[in-house]
């Protein structure tokens, strides 16, 4: 392993900014979201309320991020792989099961069982399930690449194909959720494709579970439902009630034009476009920022992301440099996904934007997820892994090595 | 490491094709979305202006008769709405207020929001909304409070279910009530709540309805029903009206017309008519009441006096047609007489002879006569033209000297003692009046004028007359004339000592199937009189006037009423007396 040296400046960056930005977004329309939900449905809170919940968010997904930063060694978190999992996977198992049995401890929203309700806190196990399968995989990639088992039905497809099938099952299944589906599959494939497995076997898989997913699709009348709104909307069809949060999110994102129409200006966020502060965010922030101030946010995560490709590809670590790619893999799915059914480009899922969605849970994991991946650029190797695999090198630089690598070219 | 070079370029493609898609929804497509928000955001809404309050006088301090509060509407979802729930709700607290039978509401298929109750009260409708029962709507609007009953109901009229005014100043004078509805064009949130984000917010303000001051005075217009009532129970009359005014001032102080209704419950009248100002609305035939104007045009003229005499026949004969005297009396039949004693008596046949006089042949009517006598009746006393009151009034009709009919002179023989024409009982009230005062017409009115800031202002755009039509000196030939009159039938006794009173009464046969009902079984009571100080001049005009189909209802009987109503306004009105 390289010696520790400075981490990766612009993924902190990016990160603590994209967590200042969702917090100036949730100040301008946490009070119309009050308004909003007190109007409609008769409820109690004060202006700030939303902006004090996600300043609450920030502070403990900052503390999640320094802890996984600065204070938890990876090595504890490889260590912790198996028992996180059956952790997470017990979770999820236990809120099927408790929902079921219409346990209060149980939040449901619109018929779907998501969350475990303590007091005022809520909790989503699907957010740890992303974030334990993502460290497991990373750990069991690893594993069987050290012992020449990749590709191997018994050895290693078969373990995966259990692992992966029961999370999908207990998130898409269980508690009908295909947003955290989707994230859990471009972590999986995301790692599976630099893991070494050949080609064809990981296209054939791929058509597999697409197809599979088509199918629950098809099957799933709800599903179908949205799938029929997007299509109507990025037709140009009838607006109806299932085409409302798509139009609206449209709407928003439009009215924005080139500069926005400024902090606090927002109609949509007035009741109009659901989710507004969560899953929706993105839209409202095309409302309020623009096009200049959207395609800076894209730009920010394009950045981010793309950084963290670089810190993997100069990780020597397999198992280190699968679970920044799952990571990875786990943030672009959300970003891209999210904003995708923002721009009527996908069906609507159900998924948070990364750092900026209001939400605890959520910003909390993948807080910790990216402090993760700060942590792990502090061991990078000055070279790529193509190079590195035959060097070993003891880091001397100051700075992070890649960065300096033009010095010694 | 090619595996992440493909994840860097699927990255980089995603996000490129995000790009692409916002640069073409904020960019190519902005103006087409804008359009779209704002249909979606813009709400229309109309300010509803404050209908103005109505007071009438207690004294001189203004006292609310007319009152405004909110009241509901209850809009039910017969489709969501629980059938049960909102049927023992509307039952418990508004079952007078139900607009509709909620069985056959809910058996039509396909009904949507529905209005099932109207003028719900604000305490019912919150009680309603309490229950909490799921898709009911409460659509608040004005309502029109009057506490004082049917007090005052010939004046006020009412405000119907759709905010218009209707009968009394409430109808009148509606606009200046009403005001003038704002409008606000807002950006609003999903709630139809107005936000303050936006530019193009247009507000115009509602202009709220003027508060208006009546006239009259609410103690009085109360005794002055008491007494009206009372007639009605002791008399054949079915109905009564009653008008009081201030001949200096053109004032009216009281007016009604019985039986009244409440105009907080206008809908449950069963006979319309009910609504019509008897006494600015309805032309009639005032009887004996006219000779005073005939005696006012002759005297004023210079062609009587009250000492002119003349030779008074039981009836005279004019075109052909006999008209009678109705007291047929030896001491008065063939006998000279003054015109005071043709006053005093009623006597037709005298009345006919001040018209002779008027046309400067004591033996017969002249076309002169015709043209003087319409001077006065139709453009100095205005008979058959409206006033101008505030109020909703109908015109009259007076033969013009020179119509092509047969019989015309007959016909003016017959306008002399206030038949074959008609006038409302405030036209000739306001006629009656300049007899009095001095002989200065001037316009009725019944509104003092508005309230702002406590303070009452004159009607806008309200034109008030003053002509003197008549010498001083005719006018108290006249005034002697009709305190003279009082001692007929031995009422002097009946008027208060230090009070001058002065009248005369008129009983007029109903027209019936278009001509003049000869069995004396329907006839029509009036009476007009004043009271004043003794030795000064009138304070107060007071009419009456009593009928009820096929009721014989005479001069005599207005009278009676006259006595009561002329010392109830003496003390309430609380008039010093003169002369002592």
């Amino acid at each position: 392993m390289n010696r520790k040296h400075k981490s990766d400046l612009v993924i902190l960056f990016t990160a603590l900014g994209l967590m200042a930005l969702g917090l100036i977004v949730i100040y301008a329309i946490g009070p119309m979201r009050a308004n909003v939900l007190n109007s409609t449905y008769g409820t109690d809170y004060g202006p700030n309320d939303f902006f004090l919940g996600q300043l609450r968010s920030v502070l403990l997904s900052l503390a999640a991020f320094f802890f996984a930063f600065k204070v938890l060694p990876y090595k504890y978190i490889q260590k912790a792989a198996k028992p996180l999992l059956i952790f997470a996977l017990l979770l999820s198992l236990a809120l099927w099961v408790l929902s079921m049995a219409h346990a209060s401890i149980v939040k449901c929203e619109l018929g779907e069982c998501r969350w475990f309700q303590f007091g005022s806190v809520s909790f989503q196990p699907a957010e740890i399930l992303k974030l334990a399968l993502a460290i497991y995989l990373a750990d069991f990639l690893a594993r069987k690449k050290a012992e020449g088992q990749v590709g191997k039905f018994q050895e290693f497809w078969l373990p995966l194909i259990i692992v992966c099938g029961l999370s999908l099952g207990l998130v898409v299944v269980a508690q009908g959720d295909l947003g955290t589906g989707v994230a859990l599959i471009a972590i999986i494939f995301g790692m599976l494709l630099v893991s070494g497995v050949p080609s064809w076997q990981y296209l054939v898989m791929l058509a597999i579970v697409l197809t599979v997913a088509v199918g629950s699709v098809v099957m799933s009348s709800h599903r179908m439902e949205r799938v029929n709104a997007w299509f109507t909307t990025l037709t140009g069809g009838d607006s109806s009630d299932s085409t409302y949060h798509i139009d609206n999110a449209m709407l928003a994102i439009g009215t924005g034009g080139f500069g926005g129409v400024g902090i606090g200006n927002s109609v949509q966020a007035t009741g109009y476009l659901p989710e507004s502060i969560n899953d929706s965010v993105f839209a409202i922030m095309g409302e309020t920022f623009g096009f200049v101030g959207l395609f800076l946010v894209i730009a920010v995560f394009c950045i981010m992301l793309l950084r963290m490709l670089k810190v993997a590809s100069h990780t020597p670590d397999d198992n280190n440099r699968f679970l920044i790619v799952g990571i990875f893999s786990w943030t672009l799915a959300q970003v891209v996904v999210n904003i995708m059914a923002m721009t009527a480009l996908v069906p609507v899922t159900g998924i948070t934007l990364p750092l900026l969605s209001y939400g605890g849970t959520s910003m909390l994991f993948i807080a910790f997820a990216i402090g993760y991946v700060c942590q792990l650029s502090c061991y990078t190797s000055r070279e790529g892994i193509d190079k590195h695999e035959n060097i070993s090198s003891g880091g001397r630089q100051r700075g992070s090595h890649y960065s300096s690598r033009r010095r010694h070219s | 490491m090619r595996r992440i070079k493909i994840l860097k370029y699927i990255t980089l493609a995603a996000f490129a094709i995000i790009a692409v898609r916002l640069f073409f929804i904020q960019i190519v497509e902005h103006d087409a979305w804008v359009a779209k928000a704002n249909e979606q955001h813009t709400m229309l809404e109309t300010i509803t202006a404050r209908r103005g309050q109505i007071y009438m006088l207690d004294g001189s301090e203004p006292v609310p008769v007319v009152l405004n509060q909110s009241v509901y509407q209850v809009i039910i979802d017969p489709a969501v709405t629980p059938k049960e729930e909102i049927k023992s709700a509307l039952e418990k607290y508004a079952s007078d207020k139900i607009t509709a039978n909620l069985d056959d509401i809910y058996n039509i298929e396909g009904l949507r929001y529905y209005i099932v109750a109207k003028n719900v009260p604000f305490t019912a409708a919150d009680q309603i909304a309490k229950e909490g029962i799921s898709s009911v709507w409460l659509k608040e609007g004005n309502g029109r409070v009057y506490p004082e009953g049917e007090v005052g109901s010939t004046v006020l009229g009412f405000v119907n279910s759709d905010g218009l005014g209707q009968y009394g100043v409430e109808g009148s004078l509606n606009d200046l009530l009403t005001g003038k509805d704002g409008l606000l064009k807002s950006i609003s949130d999903v709630n139809n709540v107005a936000l303050s984000i936006g530019n193009d917010n247009v507000k115009i303000p509602a202009t709220d309805g003027k508060d208006v001051v009546l006239s009259i005075d609410r103690g009085l217009e109360r005794g002055v029903e008491e007494v009206l009532s009372g007639a009605i129970n002791s008399t054949a009359a079915t109905n009564a009206a009653a008008l009081v005014m201030n001949p200096n001032t053109g004032e009216v102080v009281a007016m009604t017309a019985l039986p009244g209704y409440n105009p907080g419950d206008y809908g449950n009248v069963k006979d319309a008519s009910i609504y019509i100002n008897q006494v600015t609305e309805v032309p009639y035939e005032p009887a004996s009441i006219f000779k005073n104007f005939i005696f006012s045009a002759a005297i004023n003229e210079g062609k009587m006096t009250a000492d002119s005499t003349y030779l008074n026949t039981p009836f005279t004969e004019i075109d052909g047609n006999k008209i009678w005297n109705a007291e047929q009396r030896a001491i008065l039949n063939n006998q000279t007489l003054t015109m005071r004693d043709a006053l005093y008596w009623s006597l037709n046949v005298g009345s006919i002879q001040a018209l002779k006089f008027l046309g400067d042949n004591p033996n017969e009517i002249t076309a002169t006569g015709r043209e003087r006598m319409y001077n006065y009746y139709n453009d100095k006393f205005r008979l058959g033209h409206a006033t101008g009151i505030e109020l909703i009034e109908a015109e009259g009709f007076i033969w013009e000297p020179h119509a092509e009919i047969y019989g015309l002179n007959a016909a003016y023989a017959n306008m002399t003692f206030g038949q074959n024409l008609s006038a409302t009982m405030i036209q000739t009230a306001a006629a009656f009046s300049s007899v009095v005062n001095g002989g200065v017409w001037r316009t009725p009115s019944v509104v003092k004028g508005t309230l702002e800031n406590g303070e009452i202002k004159p009607l806008k755009n309200h034109e008030k007359v003053e002509d003197q039509i008549l010498l001083p000196e005719t006018s108290a030939t006249m005034r002697s004339l009709l305190i003279n009159n009082r001692s007929y039938k031995a009422r002097a006794g009946i008027d208060k000592p230090g009070y001058d009173v002065g009248g005369k009464s008129g009983t007029a046969q109903v027209v019936v199937n278009g001509a003049y009902d000869d069995s004396m079984t329907n006839l029509v009571g009036s009476y007009i009189g004043f009271v004043a100080p003794t030795g000064k001049m009138p304070e107060y005009v007071i009419m009456v006037k009593m009928w009820g189909e096929g009721q014989a209802l005479s001069g005599g009987e207005a009278q009676d009423l006259f006595d009561t109503l002329s010392n109830y306004v003496i003390n309430y009105l609380k008039i010093k007396p003169g002369g002592v």
